[in-house]
């Protein structure tokens, strides 16, 4: 463990810690909260730039063995998680009031990063505990409602319970096994031992918990609509990217067989169809966002039944594909005279006829997220699929897609108001934040790339 | 290979229409409207250009391009030419000018919009019909839903938003099980011999059991029957084409309702050929059900725009039961049916259009007697509906009448063999073409003849604009009934392959001279066994 290794190794890590000192500076130095935004704005593309470098040099090695690794695939999956926050720092300039925001949001990053390269159930709890801690903190920021903090408690209970699960599980394979190490967990999963049973269940409800699994969803909407949009946001692809790529590493390579295929198959078949049902009720922009990423939560889980090296690959290209219809679409929301009347889809009727590009963007999201091409929302669920199938399990495969079906509709409710609705009495006039439309067209570029060559950005997955 | 060029260019003329009406100031609604007549005139001329090059007597894609695309899957981007779409992309091309032409006028809302989604719905359906891996083909068939959702749901009637979620929600049923079949028939192909590909012409080889087969077969069939739709799972169109547009019902009926028979003639009877064979009399019967729920259905409506919508119904009826006969004369007929449907109900629904802007009325019972007043719009009509009566000289005689030899023949052998089902669908089959006179006579004649009324008096009759769009409309329609004999030498080689590849001789010494249709269904061990 030479300090060189552990510079490089967690650049990532250390750029974010850099804009976290550098931040609790400025707070004591500075009034000002715009340099605080730009500040992590800084911070967190360079980590993204340090991560896609380690990745494309295939960067691997262990600073600190047995406990936290870097490998190429922990670089990517920190490298989308990053971009991903970049773009959410971009259209959340309406925050920039808030000055603890920048902090929370760097601090959650690091618990992320801290996560997609832990090798034992020691780190994975630490990057897991300061993932969500800010978080709760963040919900409860956009004091501007009561229900704030009302989702935030319902989250902070939620996710102490996640937590509980979690640590009582990893008792349970450190029982078992006398190990830490993350292996423990996949060697496990084929156990046909009653406590090897027990804990695999218990870690499994934890993630279940952390990701909006039905039934463990019922903090997710209260959250969402609590919450402001950025960090919304936030949670919707962050959040939901990390647990996932975190999952992903939990499993390793090990083919998951039955029963334990059954759980992993049944609870997100159920998310879909409850998700894209419950969406269809919505009349919150947010509440329905929630209610949709709780149906996604369900086909990234689906992606771990399939096998081996596919795993991540299927779980990347979703995660990447829908964290970016979710900050497209949080973009190009138009703007409000409070964030209530923001969040109403009746905001939405007749954009097309106020500001059609915001229109066309949300339009792009919704379809992409609905799955239907050419949009990047098709690929990645055929990936998912495609791999459920080869994996032997065509009957939970031909469920989900039919869960899936069921979402178009409410997808299709919200092109139908930006294009086919009159515009409400309540419409206001008003162009989303210079920055917001930054993200949106970056949003956009990538979109189109991984529309056009979606083999392109597979290869290096 | 500049030849391969140009069908690309073909293909991807639409996008670079989308992308100069975007770049077009804002305000310049005639601009719009004349550069995307440029476009598609273009797009046709490139066309037709390709398809005097196209050679009959070549076996097989011409044209081809094929690079890979997402190859950790297999997927390439694969299009050419061949028999079977050479006819249906001609025609696309030959009405994209007469929809942008057609809605000159008619549409004044959201202008660049609605020109960017005729184009985008032009590429998606050039796509699906030149595509040849299987994974492009259902891109660019799920493609086509988004604009057409939006051109129904924003410039259709008053019940717009519900026609457009039901033709939405109907189609993507579909094709959400076709999405799970596709995925299994590939992830079979892989197992069975190790080959990784969403080739149309790899996945022609798979040998997959007969049960399987079936499942397959009805996943896809689900998708491609809503698609054209028949009858039961027809209750969209109807809907779909009253709310919609002219454009829309145009392409609708024009091209879209090909899709759902094309894609039972390249995909799902040629995939799953003993399947199909199997279910020969089901398909043959629902067919053979269209024709007449069609027909009949036809007979009773008042709204102008639902009678064609249930001729068209009936119409494709043909198609499938020329398909399913898997006699020569019959798939050849099928696809000039496909052609003639096209260009007759594409009229017709633009005709619709014409005296709808004039009247805003599609009852018919509030007209009469047109013939007096607009005497040219009502000999363009009159010549369109005995297209679509099938009379000789048209294009509607040439592919009702090889339909119905080709069924005739093919059930004839099973009579004398003792089974006489094939014989009664085909003879009903007939009673269509009696009841399809009966139907469009009937409108013809309270619509153009009888006491003059009209909501609005005096009326103008067609202007130049319009005029032209119906002259060449007709022009083609009596190309295709006079000398049917040249479009049918350039889908013969397509019929006898898809001939041979549903009946099943894949080895393919001879060409299986054995009618299908059946009334009783094929023994497993004789479905399966031969030379597969």
């Amino acid at each position: 463990m030479s300090w060189q290794v552990v510079l490089t190794a967690m650049l990532p890590e250390h750029l974010l810690l850099a804009g976290i000192v550098v931040l609790l500076g400025l707070e004591i130095t500075s009034r000002k909260s715009r340099a605080m935004l730009v500040v992590a704005l800084v911070a967190v593309a360079a980590a993204t730039a340090a991560a896609l470098w380690l990745a494309f040099i295939g960067y691997a090695a262990t600073p600190f063995p047995g406990q936290y690794s870097v490998a190429p695939v922990a670089s990517l999956g920190k490298a989308i998680v990053l971009a991903l926050a970049v773009l959410v720092l971009l259209i959340a300039r309406d925050e920039s009031g808030q000055r603890a925001f920048p902090v929370l949001l760097i601090s959650s990053l690091y618990g992320v990063c801290l996560l997609l390269s832990s090798d034992s159930f020691l780190t994975l709890f630490l990057g897991l505990e300061l993932m969500s801690l800010p978080v709760y903190a963040l919900v409860l920021l956009a004091f501007r409602r009561p229900e704030s903090a009302e989702a935030a408690l319902k989250y902070l209970v939620l996710g102490g319970t996640a937590t509980a699960t979690l640590l009582m599980g990893v008792s349970l394979l450190y029982g078992g096994s006398g190990s830490l190490a993350l292996s423990t967990f996949a060697n496990a999963l084929g156990s046909t031992d009653t406590m090897a049973k027990v804990a695999v269940v218990l870690v499994l409800v934890a993630f279940f918990l952390k990701a909006a699994i039905v039934p463990f969803h019922a903090w997710a909407p209260d959250a969402y609509e609590g919450a402001a949009v950025p960090v919304t946001a936030y949670m919707a692809t962050i959040i939901k990217a990390g647990v996932l790529l975190a999952a992903v590493r939990l499993f390793g390579t090990v083919p998951v067989t039955r029963p334990m295929a059954d759980l992993l198959a049944i609870l997100p078949l159920i998310s879909i169809v409850w998700g894209n049902l419950a969406a269809m009720r919505q009349q919150s922009f947010r509440r329905m966002i929630a209610y949709s990423s709780i149906a996604h939560a369900g086909y990234l889980f689906y992606a771990l039944l399939g096998e081996g090296p596919g795993r991540f690959q299927a779980v990347a290209f979703y995660v990447l594909a829908y964290g970016l219809m979710n900050v497209l679409a949080f973009a190009s929301l138009p703007p409000s005279e409070n964030d209530a009347a923001r969040d109403r889809l009746d905001n939405l009727r007749g954009l097309f006829q106020r500001a059609p590009f915001a229109a066309l963007m949300i339009g792009i999201a919704m379809l992409s997220l609905a799955g239907i091409p050419p949009f990047p929302g098709f690929v990645a669920k055929f990936l998912v699929f495609k791999n459920v199938i080869a994996a032997g399990f065509t009957f939970y495969a031909v469920l989900g897609l039919v869960g899936s079906y069921l979402g178009i509709y409410f997808y299709l409710r919200v092109i139908q108001y930006l294009f086919m609705s009159a515009e409400g009495p309540a419409a206001t006039r008003g162009t989303p934040g210079r920055l917001a439309l930054g993200a949106s067209f970056i949003c956009l570029l990538i979109v189109i790339l991984m529309s056009v060559f979606p083999g392109f950005v597979i290869d290096r997955l | 290979m500049a030849d391969a060029g140009l069908l690309n260019g073909v293909l991807f003329l639409p996008l670079a229409g989308i992308a100069t009406i975007v770049a077009l100031p804002a305000r310049q609604d005639d601009l719009v409207r004349r550069l995307s007549l440029a476009v598609m005139l273009l797009q046709f001329a490139l066309t037709a250009w390709l398809y005097t090059r196209f050679d009959a007597s070549v076996d097989g894609l011409q044209f081809e391009t094929r690079l890979p695309w997402i190859a950790a899957w297999g997927v390439y981007y694969q299009i050419g030419l061949d028999g079977y779409n050479v006819l249906l992309v001609l025609l696309t091309a030959f009405l994209g000018p007469l929809v942008v032409a057609g809605a000159f006028t008619a549409i004044q809302k959201d202008v660049k919009l609605f020109y960017a989604m005729v184009f985008a719905l032009q590429f998606a359906m050039l796509g699906t019909f030149l595509a040849q891996d299987l994974f492009v083909f259902y891109l660019f068939w799920e493609t086509m839903l988004i604009p057409l959702f939006l051109i129904i749901g924003i410039w259709g009637g008053e019940r717009r938003i519900y026609a457009t979620l039901k033709f939405v929600l109907y189609t993507a049923f579909g094709s959400i099980l076709m999405l799970a079949a596709v995925i299994y028939l590939v992830y079979s192909l892989n197992a069975t011999t190790g080959v990784t590909s969403f080739a149309f012409a790899d996945l022609y080889k798979a040998e997959l059991p007969l049960p399987v087969q079936t499942i397959l077969l009805a996943a896809f069939s689900l998708s491609f029957a809503i698609k054209v739709p028949i009858v039961p799972l027809h209750t969209w169109l109807p809907d779909a084409h009253v709310e919609a547009p002219t454009a829309g019902s145009v392409i609708l009926a024009g091209v879209l309702l090909k899709m759902g028979t094309y894609g039972f003639m390249k995909l799902a009877f040629p995939l799953f050929p003993d399947a199909t064979r199997l279910l020969a009399p089901v398909f043959g019967t629902l067919a053979v059900v269209s024709i007449l729920y069609g027909a009949c259905l036809a007979l009773v409506q008042t709204d102008i725009k639902k009678i064609i919508a249930y001729s068209s119904i009936s119409h494709l009826g043909y198609v499938m039961l020329g398909l399913v006969s898997l006699d020569l004369l019959g798939i050849q007929g099928a696809v000039m049916q496909m052609v003639s449907h096209g260009l007759v109900a594409g009229g017709l629904f633009l005709m619709v259009g014409m005296i709808y802007e004039r009247c805003h009325t599609r009852d018919l019972a509030a007209y009469g007697g047109l013939a007096k007043i607009l005497p040219v719009y009502s000999v363009f009509l009159a010549i369109l509906t005995l297209a679509a009566i099938g009379l000789p000289t048209t294009s509607g005689f040439t592919g009702e009448f090889l339909v119905l030899l080709g069924a005739f023949k093919a059930a004839w052998p099973q009579y004398v063999l003792g089974s006489a089902y094939p014989l009664v669908l085909s003879t009903s089959a007939v009673a269509g073409v009696v009841l399809g006179a009966l139907y469009m006579l009937w409108f013809a004649q309270r619509f153009l003849f009888g006491a003059t009324k009209a909501p609005h008096l005096p009326l103008l009759d067609l202007n130049l604009r319009e005029k032209a769009i119906l002259i060449s409309i007709v022009v083609a329609v009596f190309a295709l009934g006079l000398f049917p004999d040249e479009p049918m030498k350039k889908t013969e080689l397509a019929a006898r392959q898809y001939q041979q590849l549903v009946a099943g001789n894949r080895t393919g010494t001879q060409v299986a001279a054995e009618p299908v249709l059946r009334d009783a269904p094929v023994p497993t061990a004789q479905a399966t066994g031969g030379t597969r």
